[in-house]
C-alpha cells in the first residue's frame, strides 16, 4: 500500500512527556531541541546553553535516567520520556540533593555555569557505580566542561557525593 | 533555523522506507541527533523534513547469527560498550566505542548507524568495522541489500543516497582465537583523534602471523586499509622487527594528510606509523592471550 506521505508530515509537532516528575504537553516546532524547549517553552532556565555543538556539557539533562546533552537532541525525539532537569534535584522540604551538597561544600563549582550539567553527570555516575575512582569520576565527567575550578574541587565534589548519596534514598524523578 | 522543516516520525520500516521514496532529497533520517544537530544549530544545513527513526524497532538489537554479530543501526555507543555479546565477541568494537569523545552524554545518545553514515575522518566507528569485514545491510524501496562497508565508502560519501536506510550491520565471527588493539593517539581524553589504528591478529600453531588485518584512520579523508598491503607479514616471526614493514606502508599510503586542529599533516604522516606499529604489536599481545 503506498504510505500516504502527506498524512505523516507535521508543521509542528505535539510533544508529551514528564519533566522533572511533572506531565507536559506543548506544541513545538520541529526543528526546537531540547535545550531551547526548556528554557524558553517551559522556562527550565536551569539548563545552560553553551556551545551548542555538544561539547561542553552545560546543558546536560536526563532523559529515562540517562545523560544527554539538550542542546543536540531534538525536542520532538522525546515523546513519552522521562526528563531531569537540574531543577528536579530539589528535595521536597527544598533542601539541597546530596549531590549539590557535596560541590557545595568542595566548592566544586565557581561561576557555576558548568554546575547544572556538572551534577547531572555525577548522578548517572553514582546511581550506576557507587563507589567511583577518581580515574572513574574523570572518565564520567569528560563530557562536561569547566574554565574555572581546573577540575580538582569538582572531582573532591564528588568523591565526598558518593560518601552522600544511596540510591535507595534517591527521589529525583 | 528553517522555518519549512517538517516532521515525520514513521511507525515502522516499511512505512519508513515509503515515506523516503516519496520526499524530496531535502528529507533527512535523523537518528540520536548527535551529527545533525550540531549542523542544524548553526545553520549549516536546512532539510525539508527531518524524518525521525529513533523509534524503529526493526533497527534495534543485538543478535548471534549464522552470519555473524548483528548489529541494529540504531545501538548506540553505550550499548556496543555493555553489551555482553558485543564484549565477548567484538571486544575491538566495544573498546573503540569507548574511546568516542564527547563524554557519555554523546555515549548514551550516539548510534552506530549515525557514525558510519557520517561518515566523518576523524570518528573511531569505520576503522574497527573495517578491521572486522563488516556488512551493511540497507533498505529501500527497491529491496534490501547487503554490502561490504568497505566497498560503500569508495569515496568520502556512502552512497546511500537520501532514499535509503541502513538497517543493520552485520560483522561476520572472528576466527577464534584472535588478537585485536585499537590504538587512537589524541590530544585530550575527550578529543577526537590525531591518528588511530585498529588491528586484529591471528597466529598460526607454529606462533608465525597468521592473518594481521590493519586500517588507519584520521590521518586522510577516508580510512585507509593497510591488510592487503601488509600480505608480506605473514608467517613472519612476530618477534621480528616488523616496525620498518609497517612504517613504510604506512607512508607509501598517505600522500595527503589531513591538517586540522587534531595536528599538522607531517605530524599526523609520522603519527599514522607509531599508532600502526603499536596496534599491532599490542594486537600480536592478546592473541598470545
Ligand atoms: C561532542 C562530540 C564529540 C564526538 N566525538 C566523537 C569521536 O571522538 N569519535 C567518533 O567516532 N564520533 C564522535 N562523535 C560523533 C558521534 O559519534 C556521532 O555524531 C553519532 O554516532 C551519530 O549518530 P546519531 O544517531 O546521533 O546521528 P544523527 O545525527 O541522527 O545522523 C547522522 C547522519 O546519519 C544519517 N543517518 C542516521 N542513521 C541512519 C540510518 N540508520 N540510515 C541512514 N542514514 C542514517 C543522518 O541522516 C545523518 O546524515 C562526537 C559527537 C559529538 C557531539
Amino acid at each position: 500500500m503506498a504510505t500516504d506521505i502527506q498524512e505523516l508530515l507535521e508543521d509542528s509537532v505535539l510533544v508529551q512527556c514528564r519533566v522533572n516528575g511533572a506531565h507536559v504537553e506543548e506544541e513545538i516546532h520541529p526543528a526546537t531541541s531540547l535545550l531551547d524547549f526548556l528554557r524558553e517553552q517551559l522556562r527550565l532556565t536551569g539548563t545552560h546553553m553553551g556551545c551548542m555543538t555538544g561539547h561542553c556539557g552545560a546543558c546536560t539533562v536526563m532523559i529515562d535516567g540517562q545523560i544527554t546533552k539538550s542542546c543536540i537532541t531534538l525536542a520532538a525525539s522525546v515523546q513519552r520520556k522521562k526528563i531531569t532537569t537540574v531543577e528536579g534535584l530539589r528535595n521536597e522540604d527544598d533542601s539541597l540533593h546530596p549531590v549539590q551538597q557535596a560541590f557545595c561544600e568542595e566548592s566544586g563549582f565557581q561561576c557555576g555555569y558548568c554546575s547544572p550539567g556538572m551534577l547531572l553527570s555525577t548522578l548517572e555516575l553514582l546511581r550506576e557505580n557507587p563507589n567511583p575512582s577518581d580515574a572513574e569520576i574523570r572518565k564520567a565527567l569528560s563530557g562536561n566542561l569547566c574554565r574555572c575550578t581546573g577540575y580538582q574541587s569538582i572531582v573532591r565534589a564528588v568523591r565526598v557525593a558518593s560518601k552522600l548519596y544511596s540510591v535507595d534514598k534517591d527521589s529525583v524523578s | 533555523m528553517s522555518l519549512r522543516l517538517q516532521y515525520a516520525r514513521p511507525r515502522d520500516l516499511d512505512q519508513t522506507i515509503g515515506l523516503l521514496d516519496g520526499l524530496s532529497a531535502g528529507a533527512m533520517v535523523i537518528a540520536g541527533g548527535q551529527e545533525l544537530m550540531p549542523h542544524l544549530n548553526y545553520g549549516r544545513i536546512s532539510p525539508s523534513v527531518f524524518v525521525d527513526i529513533g523509534n524503529l524497532k526493526e533497527l534495534q538489537g543485538i543478535s548471534a547469527t549464522d552470519e555473524g554479530i548483528s548489529i541494529g543501526a540504531l545501538t548506540v555507543h553505550r550499548d556496543l560498550q555493555t553489551n555482553a555479546l558485543i564484549n565477548e565477541s567484538l571486544p575491538l568494537l566495544a573498546y573503540a566505542a569507548a574511546q568516542i569523545g564527547g563524554g557519555r552524554q554523546v555515549h548514551n545518545r550516539g548510534t552506530i548507524g549515525g557514525n558510519i553514515v557520517a561518515v566523518h575522518p576523524l570518528y573511531d566507528i569505520i576503522p574497527a568495522l573495517l578491521v572486522l569485514e563488516a556488512q551493511i545491510e540497507i533498505v529501500s524501496a527497491a529491496g534490501s541489500r547487503v554490502s561490504n562497508l568497505g566497498d560503500l565508502l569508495t569515496d568520502t560519501s556512502h552512497q546511500l543516497g537520501t532514499h535509503a536506510l541502513l538497517t543493520r550491520i552485520v560483522v561476520p565471527h572472528p576466527p577464534q582465537p584472535h588478537g585485536w588493539a585499537y590504538e587512537k593517539l589524541k590530544i585530550s581524553d575527550g578529543c577526537y583523534a590525531s591518528a588511530n589504528a585498529a588491528a586484529m591478529v591471528t597466529l598460526r600453531p607454529d606462533g608465525k602471523l597468521g592473518a594481521v588485518r590493519l586500517t588507519i584512520g584520521a590521518v586522510t579523508e577516508q580510512t585507509i586499509d593497510l591488510t592487503p598491503a601488509l600480505s608480506d607479514l605473514v608467517a613472519e616471526d612476530p618477534d621480528a622487527d616488523l616496525n620498518d614493514t609497517i612504517a613504510e606502508v604506512c607512508k607509501a599510503s598517505i600522500p595527503e594528510p589531513l591538517s586540522d586542529q587534531q595536528g599538522h599533516g607531517e605530524y599526523r604522516r609520522a603519527m599514522a606509523s607509531v599508532v600502526a606499529r603499536r596496534a599491532v604489536a599490542a594486537a600480536v599481545e592478546s592473541a598470545r592471550g
